[in-house]
This record gives C-alpha cells, structure tokens and sequence, in this order.
C-alpha cells in the first residue's frame, strides 16, 4: 500500500536519496546524552545554570524523538529487512516506541521539578536520567547494528535482495 | 592507502574491516551535529526571545532569554570538544576503508574522490566549529556580557552555512556507507560471496 502513496523507490529501496531517520536520530542522542551530562555536572558542581541546558535539551529531544518514529517506521517498512535482521529491527522498533513514552515522561517530569524549583534537582530523577541514557545506548547500539553490521539500505545489501540472492 | 599494508591488517580483522563489531566515527556524528545545530537554534531562540515570550507564556512554560543563550553557548562547547574525537575516529576508520571500486556515487563521485573530500571537509569542519566556539566565547565574556541579546546576527548567518556544508559533508559520509559499502559487514560478506543470513544469524 505505501509504495502507491510514494514516488519511485531508488537504488537504497527509497522514495528520499538517502535514509534520514539517522540524521533525524542526531537530536535524540545528542540532546539526551548531553541533558545527562549537564545534570551530573550540574549536580555535583552545584551550578544551577546546567539545569537550565539540560531541560531545554530534553525539551528538544521530546519533540524529536516522535519525527524520528515516523521517519523510522517509514525506513523500517521499505528496508526489505532479510530474515537474520528480522529480529533486531523488531526489538529497534519496540524499544524505539518504548522510548518516546520515557522520554515523553521524563522530560514532563522534569516539567514539574523546574515548575517547583528550578535551582533543586532530585536524586531520583539522576537515576532516572542514568537509566534513560542506558536505554539510548542501547538502542543506538541495534541501530548501529542494522545499518552497518545488516547493511539495511544500503545499495549492496537491497541489490542482493532484489536480485533474490538474499531473502 | 597502501593496499598491502592494509591488506596485512585485515586478515586480523572483521567482515567490516576493522577491529570492533560496529564503526564509532558514525556514532560520534550524531553528538558533533546534533550540539552543533541545536547550539545554533537555542541562540536563535535567544535573539528571538521578544517574539516568542507570549507563546512560552500561553504555553505556561517559564522562559528566561540568558537560559537559551545558555543552551546556545554550552551545545557549541560541548560540539568542538566531541568533535576532535570524531575526526580523530574518522581518519581512522577511512584509513581503513576499502570501498566498492569502479561505481559513481548519486552525486557522481567515485570512492577515493569521496573519501578524499570527506576527509579534507571533515578537518576543515572541525577548524569552524572551533572557531564558531572562540567566537561565540567572545561574545558571553568580553563583547556582550552586559548585553541582553548576547549573539550577533552574523554569528547565527555564519552558523546556518556551517550546516549547510554539514550537509554536504555528511551526505558524502552517507555516500559512503550507503553506496561505496565501507565497513558494512553485509556488504562485505556478499562480496565475498557469502551469505549473510547464515553468517550473521
């Protein structure tokens, strides 16, 4: 159905020149990572102002995270994923979605914390950050995999499928 | 590069050419580009602020305009540090690199030129990024502390052709995953006319 909707599809199984969920993906990872970094450094040096940079990026990252879901699920659904990088983008897919509700929610979290007092910044919420960055690690990491290890897009890799060598 | 010499190499290494599992130039991008762009549209924000004071109020989200040059400021910092470790990966991993030959990538560049291009634009990217550091630097401390809109209009026109040559930049980089299949391990396995669904399973 969604390749009646799409212009032609090139050589990387696209109706784009290339894939852009990894450029879009730029403003999750940096922005959540570095939310992560300011707070720790925020905390221990007692420089409020971090806190500031760190929910502003958070801020960012909400908004990007749901624009990096559609451009994924348009780019997971044209990658003509063979049956050893099934499973890998499954799980992308699942913790991709998982993530935006986290992410989502901290960031409102943090919403209240800055509304209460935005100089004070609880422990339990670092915590949560450490366990988000984990989380993004991670996912990037089967990203990684099913853009350099599986080749998902690549002109090598949707050759060898159309030409039905690889299944 | 030498092809012997990298040929000695790659008998130790992977599928994908290199000693570890997964590339880590790639990764260190998404931090280079996404602090460098967001650290450029927080100071927009900044310079903006007047316009936008009455959408953060509906919104009932506090808004001071010196957190968004905050933003602006400490993203740019945090890009120029990242980035000498991206270069740094980057020439290592393109020293390695054995592209697929004899193909012209979309933009109708053969691998060594894009390699070549990629590598050149990629130092050079890392001197404007520290540059636009230096002088966004200037500006918190020396020039405008006492100012309420702490960023030049010119510092933000010179941001958006940095990413404009971003762009540029990282399509080739693209060009070369995605085409050229530089350390792709599925790509390599097909060439060597192997298939992946067994070795990768």
């Amino acid at each position: 159905m969604l390749e009646n909707l799409l212009p032609p599809l090139n050589e990387h199984n696209l109706p784009y020149p290339d894939t852009i969920h990894p450029i879009v993906v730029h403003f999750v990872i940096a922005m959540v990572l570095f939310a992560f970094l300011c707070d720790v450094i925020g905390y221990f040096t007692k420089n409020h102002r971090l806190y500031e940079v760190s929910w502003w990026n958070m801020f960012f990252a909400t908004i990007s995270i749901f624009i990096a879901i559609i451009f994924g699920q348009i780019e997971a659904g044209l990658s003509l994923a063979y049956y050893a990088a099934q499973p890998v983008l499954n799980l992308h897919t699942l913790l991709g979605w998982s993530l935006s509700g986290i992410v989502a929610g901290i960031t409102g979290w943090r919403y209240v914390i800055r509304l209460q007092d935005p100089q004070k910044l609880p422990f339990a919420y670092l915590i949560a950050g450490l366990l988000l960055t984990l989380l993004v690690l991670y996912q990037v990491y089967l990203g990684d995999n099913l853009v350099w290890v599986y080749g998902l897009h690549t002109v090598p890799v949707v050759e060898a499928i159309k030409e039905g060598t690889l299944q | 590069m030498n092809y012997e010499l990298i040929e000695q190499l790659r008998s130790q290494y992977g599928a994908n050419g290199l000693p570890y599992a997964i590339p880590i130039h790639p990764n260190l991008v998404h931090l280079t580009l996404g602090l460098f762009i967001i650290g450029i549209a927080f100071d927009v924000v900044g310079v903006l602020f007047p316009l936008e004071k009455s959408v953060f109020k509906f919104l009932a989200i506090p808004a001071t305009r010196t957190n968004f040059f905050d933003v602006g400021w400490y993203n740019m910092l945090a890009s120029a540090i990242i980035t000498f470790f991206t270069v740094a990966t980057g020439f290592y991993e393109i020293m390695l690199a054995y592209p697929i030959n004899g193909i012209k990538s979309a933009w109708g560049l053969g691998a060594l030129e894009t390699m070549l291009w990629h590598g050149v634009g990629g130092v050079v990217l890392l001197t404007l990024i520290v540059g636009m550091t230096v002088w966004r630097g200037f500006q918190r401390y020396l020039w405008r502390s006492d100012r309420a809109r702490q960023v030049q209009w010119s510092y933000l026109a010179v941001g958006f052709l940095i990413m404009f040559l971003m762009f540029l930049h990282g399509t080739l980089g693209a060009h070369m995953a995605g085409e050229f299949g530089v350390h792709n391990t599925a790509g390599n396995l097909l060439r060597l006319g192997k298939d992946p669904n067994v070795f990768l399973n």
